[in-house]
């Protein structure tokens, strides 16, 4: 039953880590801007429900402006460090590292503003119910599973069927055969950063109200949905998901052989492996070296 | 006041040495490691290992120290052989993070979370260099030689087929040079001098553990060899003398609380990551490009 009971929890954390891996999947698939301050995005949107519930408002209003939060900091990358960057030089590094230093900015902010501790939002739905002989579940479980199952399908669909969803797909393939066919590489990559980020709140907003946030979740967020985007195949939008809710998985099962220590570490040995002997990832084309 | 300054200088120098190892593999092999504390790490609980239950001299610790992270450098290298950017980044990522876990849970070899303590005074030859001002002597001597051997190795021919290689990697093999006999020397050399930083540093706060060896501390000397700007000798010395004072100056602003300190520092290094991305990309050593 334990075997069981871990596997569920596991499911759990992998529908979160899905959507996160596949709002950074979307972004690095269209604009190939390799986002690690998505993880920023995360915590600021778990923050900003938290602060809003704990001042009293319902949870939609939390989430609604966790959502603005969120999608107004992707857009603020976007605008105010990735592009002056990629005017001038745009080496992979160098965004990189001021993705970074974003990330380092937003963590510290969020432990002046809310301290280091754990913080977690009270809600009904996490209560556990016995649903088989020893098996325990909380709602949240069945919400956290169909919100992803349903995010994902709206995004997939998105993509194939809109115009701008095509756009998107055109333009992590050929930028320069776009912008001569007269679409503008610039709007589409707003939109990349806006929906990407979006795709964050339901996985921050569950975290809130599930194991809590502290301010390192930006950092452990960005490492787990670059983890799953790598595993994944790097700009596969399924193949992230995918390997979300594998590292998900694999990061509760482990505990049922090994101590708890080894949890964080169990997903990382996934991806050193994938690199060292698939660095394709699961659904991604080969890469030249 | 003096006892103060020694301290720091100590400091700046052991860290001098880190951040100039870590510039042989971002400045000029193009080798964006975010895995440099390991090698750190390896280096101290070898020299601390080799003091406590050998001798306590600390030249053979700092070549003892040396030769483990070169020989283990390897896990590293492979990595770097078989892909680049952002692949890389993410598998020196997952390096860190197993790394990690492996030092907290290696009880025999590390300590574990308590780490090692009771490292004995520093000997040289046999003569006692632990007081303050011989060991600073001593850690800058060090520093002296290795950024002698490092002027000396990159403006010869094995740094200039580094430089070629991290400036185009098909170039540098169409010429005829073995990109990865070189790829492996340079990483090598690297993790080596990483070693030797991490001996002294044992040495010098005579107790290490896993907390001075995790990814904050890789960051950290990556902000270094960034904000100085790398490929240049004097570049990470500034990086390291910039991000090192930066917190005893903050200790002496009246109207930071104590407790706040730490968060503070983390904005503003944070933030002079970015700006610095987007405004000097180069470093403030480093030339305009």
């Amino acid at each position: 039953m334990l075997f069981l009971q871990l596997l569920v929890s596991g499911i759990q954390t992998g529908a979160i880590y899905a959507l996160t891996a596949a709002g950074f999947a979307l972004i690095f698939g269209a604009t190939r801007v390799f986002h690690v301050a998505h993880g920023a995005a995360f915590a600021l949107a778990g923050y900003s429900f938290l602060a809003l519930s704990q001042a009293g408002f319902p949870w939609f209003v939390g989430a609604g402006a966790a959502l603005v939060v969120a999608v107004a900091f992707g857009l603020f990358m976007d605008f105010l460090v990735y592009r002056p960057i990629q005017r001038h030089e745009g080496s992979f590094f160098t965004v990189f590292v001021a993705a970074f230093g974003m990330s380092i900015v937003v963590q510290s902010l969020i432990e002046l503003g809310f301290g280091r501790g754990f913080v977690v939002v009270a809600s009904p739905l996490t209560r556990a119910h016995e649903v088989l002989p020893g098996l325990y579940l909380a709602d949240i479980f069945w919400v956290a599973v169909g919100v992803a199952l349903l995010l994902f399908g709206a995004v997939t669909l998105f993509l194939e069927r809109t115009r701008i969803g095509i756009g998107l797909r055109a333009l992590s393939e050929n930028p320069e055969l776009l912008r001569a066919f007269g679409l503008s590489s610039r709007r589409l990559s707003m939109v990349a950063f806006g929906l990407g980020s979006a795709l964050a709140v339901p996985g921050a907003v569950l975290t809130a109200m599930t194991s809590g946030l502290q301010p390192a979740i930006a950092a452990q967020v960005m490492l787990v949905s670059l983890a799953a985007a790598v595993v994944g195949g790097i700009g596969s939008l399924r193949g992230a998901a995918l390997a979300g809710l594998l590292l998900g998985v694999v990061e509760n099962l482990v505990v049922s052989v090994l101590d708890t220590q080894w949890s964080a570490a169990a997903g990382f040995v996934v991806l050193f492996a994938f690199i060292l002997f698939k660095p394709s990832g699961l659904f991604g084309q080969a890469v030249a070296r | 006041m003096i006892a103060y300054l020694l301290n720091l200088a100590t400091l700046a120098t052991i860290f001098g040495i880190l951040a100039a190892s870590l510039n042989v593999l971002i400045g000029y092999a193009g080798i964006f490691s975010i895995a440099h504390a390991v090698f750190f790490g390896l280096g101290a609980y070898a020299g601390a290992q080799l003091a406590l239950q050998f001798i306590p001299d600390v030249l053979l610790a700092c070549l003892a120290g040396g030769a483990i992270s070169a020989a283990l450098s390897l896990c590293l290298a492979l990595p770097a052989l078989r892909v680049r950017g952002e692949y890389f980044v993410a598998a020196s990522l997952g390096l860190q993070m197993m790394a990690v876990t492996v030092f907290s849970e290696a009880h025999a070899l590390t300590g574990g979370h308590g780490g090692l303590v009771g490292i004995p005074p520093a000997t040289l030859f046999g003569a006692d260099v632990s007081g303050p001002a011989p060991f600073l002597v001593f850690a800058l001597a060090v520093l002296g030689l290795l950024l002698l051997a490092v002027r000396l190795l990159m403006r010869g021919s094995f740094g200039r087929a580094l430089m070629a290689i991290r400036d185009s990697e098909s170039a540098a093999e169409a010429f005829g040079k073995d990109v990865r006999a070189l790829k492996t020397l340079a990483v090598a050399l690297g993790c080596a001098m990483a070693g030797v930083a991490g001996a002294l540093f044992a040495f010098y706060m005579a107790f290490v553990n896993v907390e001075s060896f995790t990814l904050e501390q890789s960051i950290l000397v990556m902000a270094m060899v960034i904000i100085g700007g790398t490929a240049t000798l004097a570049g990470p010395l500034i990086g390291v003398l910039l991000l090192l004072l930066l917190p005893a100056g903050l200790s002496f602003l009246p109207f930071i609380p104590p407790t706040q300190i730490g968060a503070v520092q983390q904005l503003i290094y944070g933030l002079a990551m970015t700006l610095l991305m987007i405004f000097r990309p180069a470093g403030i050593a480093g030339g305009r490009r």
